[in-house]
């Protein structure tokens, strides 16, 4: 469960984020949808607590995040916009390190690994250096690597950009299959299909700003469209600017 | 305490499976030993050249008394000088001649000073060390020879003597092996920084460059801690390039027959712990900066070409060191990177640092460390440096 309440952030005099407020409850997908520069990525920072908020706050299952980021980040998985790899690296050592670093035992990491292994269908790769690994191959090893300590939360910027079909379906499943298990999850993203293909809620943001929040069934009916596309070019402006 | 060591062992893992980082290590721990080596075999074998010489005579026939006696020194032999001696030296073919003159047997006969040349190039430094001794030759011969004289009528050939001259002998082959000597320190703390480089740099700017930090922040582990072991892994890796080198060098210097340089090699086992002792707190102070200054580095490289011009700050005194010895001077102990020469200095010729020195030096470096580690705790906390790609 993730409160966001009246978040600001200003980078000189360029205001990236105004007073954006949303909920994202347990057991749901909320899509953060709106064009590149709406202020979707800073929000997340915000969330996840690596930039400090202009103002506002934020809430992870009831725990302050700018009052006890450790505790809160434990509650929260991130996938942030690059993958962040280490080269040298195989698949399993960067999911082993996060683990470590989470404090989970080994034999209960094992366990995990075997687990996403198997989801995420890394048997092929689990134990090599991820240096000539695809796009979609390296998504994969930094999911799984971002949820090795099974959070409540999970937080994902673009998880599919620029992913190929297949990879695309892999993480969609994993979003899918997070949600049943009750977890909270958020994703970025620009792409309308995305969003529309997976989301319970959608928050629409354009110019660092929410336009609107709810079920794509109330987004359509707020805009009064047929489709959400049209919804979405209604709510932020041909140009991406917020109406 | 545990996950220091997780981070430290995730990046020395990491560091050591970079094969520049491992060519680095071992370039940089072998350079300096084999240059010494090459240095003082270079001068050793310039001084045994000097003690077995072969002197080319033209017109041995004119002085067959001086070319015996010539014979009969240690190490001496005779041999045929070339037709044009001038040109033979020149072109580097006979590093000198002696050319004994016609009128030689003449004059020797008569008793008056029997007229010999010896032809060389002064600015050639490696024949320079022969020629002086075939010049030493020459005024043995002339000194016995006149004392003989004298006898012969009568006069006790210590009158001729007004000065009783006692050579106190240091050769500058001598000079030049302690030189090479001074050497050594520098080359410790070389090895030191660039084997530390690597890590220091990677598990910074390069965990910017490749946008790793922001998901390793996302972990529970205080930035305190993060910072601490991946320093913990440069320091481990700068260590193991400083022993390396030490090493190295020790066992090379084992191997060189220093005692004929007028050297005396005085390390031993307890030599070895204080060298350690001495250079360690470097160890710990050099991966420290070299990490607080990777962090304004966005990528890899851009961290390696701010470390490559860090490197000069020890290698200036470094090589002052050489020229200037830095005994006897207290007061430098406490800084960093001299005072390391200094004790080195010290520990190789056979002197231990007063323990207050080696303490107070430890302690500037201790000190140091942590000031500069708790700075780039902080930098690890700013959003520029999380954020800023």
């Amino acid at each position: 469960m993730i409160h966001a309440k009246n978040l600001n952030k200003q980078f000189g005099d360029f205001i990236a984020v105004d007073n954006v407020s949303f909920s994202a409850p347990d057991g749901a997908v909320t899509g953060l949808l709106g064009p590149n520069g709406a202020g979707k990525t800073t929000s997340l920072r915000m969330i996840y607590g690596l930039m400090k908020p202009g103002g506002g706050s934020v809430e992870i299952d009831g725990i302050d995040m700018v009052a006890k980021p450790l505790e809160a980040q434990k509650r929260i998985g991130v996938l942030p916009d690059l993958s962040g790899l280490y080269p040298r690296l195989t698949a399993r050592e960067h999911i082993v390190y996060y683990g470590q670093l989470q404090g989970i035992e080994k034999a209960e990491l094992n366990r995990r690994i075997a687990h996403w292994v198997e989801i995420l269908d890394l048997s092929g790769i689990i134990d090599r250096r991820v240096a000539g690994f695809s796009h979609g191959e390296r998504t994969k090893v930094a999911l799984a690597r971002a949820i090795v300590h099974n959070p409540q939360n999970i937080l994902l910027d673009e998880p599919t950009n620029g992913l190929d079909v297949m990879s695309t379906r892999a993480v969609r499943e994993l979003i899918r299959h997070l949600r049943a298990e009750g977890r909270c999850v958020v994703f970025s993203s620009h792409v309308m299909q995305e969003v529309s293909a997976l989301c319970d809620r959608i928050v629409v943001m354009g110019r660092g700003k929410v336009v609107a929040e709810g079920t794509p069934e109330e987004l359509l009916a707020l805009t009064g469209m047929t489709s959400l596309e049209d919804a979405f070019v209604s709510l932020v402006g041909p140009h991406g600017e917020a109406a | 305490m545990n996950k220091i060591w997780i981070v430290a062992v995730k990046e020395w893992t990491d560091g050591f499976r970079d094969r520049r980082s491992l060519y680095t290590l071992l370039i940089s721990a072998l350079f300096g030993p084999l240059m010494i080596g090459f240095m003082f075999s270079q001068i050793a074998s310039q001084q045994k050249g000097a003690q077995e010489i072969k002197i080319p005579v033209v017109g041995r026939q004119h002085a067959p008394v001086l070319v015996n006696w010539l014979t009969q020194q240690s190490g001496v032999e005779v041999i045929d000088g070339p037709a044009d001696p001038e040109a033979a030296v020149r072109d580097r073919k006979s590093d000198f001649v002696l050319v004994i003159e016609k009128e030689f047997a003449e004059k020797f006969r008569d008793s008056r000073p029997a007229p010999v040349q010896v032809v060389s190039d002064v600015t050639s430094q490696s024949t320079r060390s022969k020629v002086s001794r075939l010049n030493h030759l020459l005024n043995g011969f002339s000194s016995e020879m006149g004392g003989m004289r004298l006898m012969a009528r009568g006069v006790s050939p210590v009158i001729v003597s007004a000065l009783k001259v006692e050579q106190i002998d240091i050769a500058t082959s001598q000079q030049r092996a302690a030189m090479i000597f001074n050497f050594i320190p520098m080359f410790l703390v070389i090895s030191l920084f660039t084997a530390g480089m690597p890590i220091a740099s990677d598990s910074t700017a390069g965990e910017r460059e490749r946008g790793s930090l922001e998901p390793l922040l996302l972990n529970p582990i205080p930035r305190w801690q993060l910072v601490t072991g991946k320093w913990m892994a440069a320091m481990g890796a700068a260590l193991l390039g400083m022993l390396l080198t030490l090493t190295v060098t020790l066992v090379m210097l084992s191997r060189l027959a220093l005692e004929e340089l007028g050297i005396r090699n005085h390390v031993g086992t307890g030599q070895l712990i204080l060298l350690l002792a001495a250079t360690a707190p470097m160890a710990l102070l050099a991966p420290a900066v070299q990490m607080f200054v990777s962090c304004f580095a966005k990528s890899f490289k851009e961290a390696q070409s701010y470390l490559g011009l860090l490197m000069i700050a020890p290698t200036i005194p470094g090589i002052a060191a050489v020229f200037y010895p830095l005994t006897n001077r207290p007061w430098l102990h406490p800084i960093p990177v001299l005072g390391q020469y200094a004790m080195v200095t010290e520990i190789l010729g056979g002197k231990a640092p007063a323990p207050i020195a080696m303490i107070g030096a430890t302690l500037t470096a201790v000190i140091l460390t942590a000031l500069l580690l708790n700075l780039a705790t902080r930098l690890f906390t700013s959003e520029k440096i999380i954020f800023g790609r």
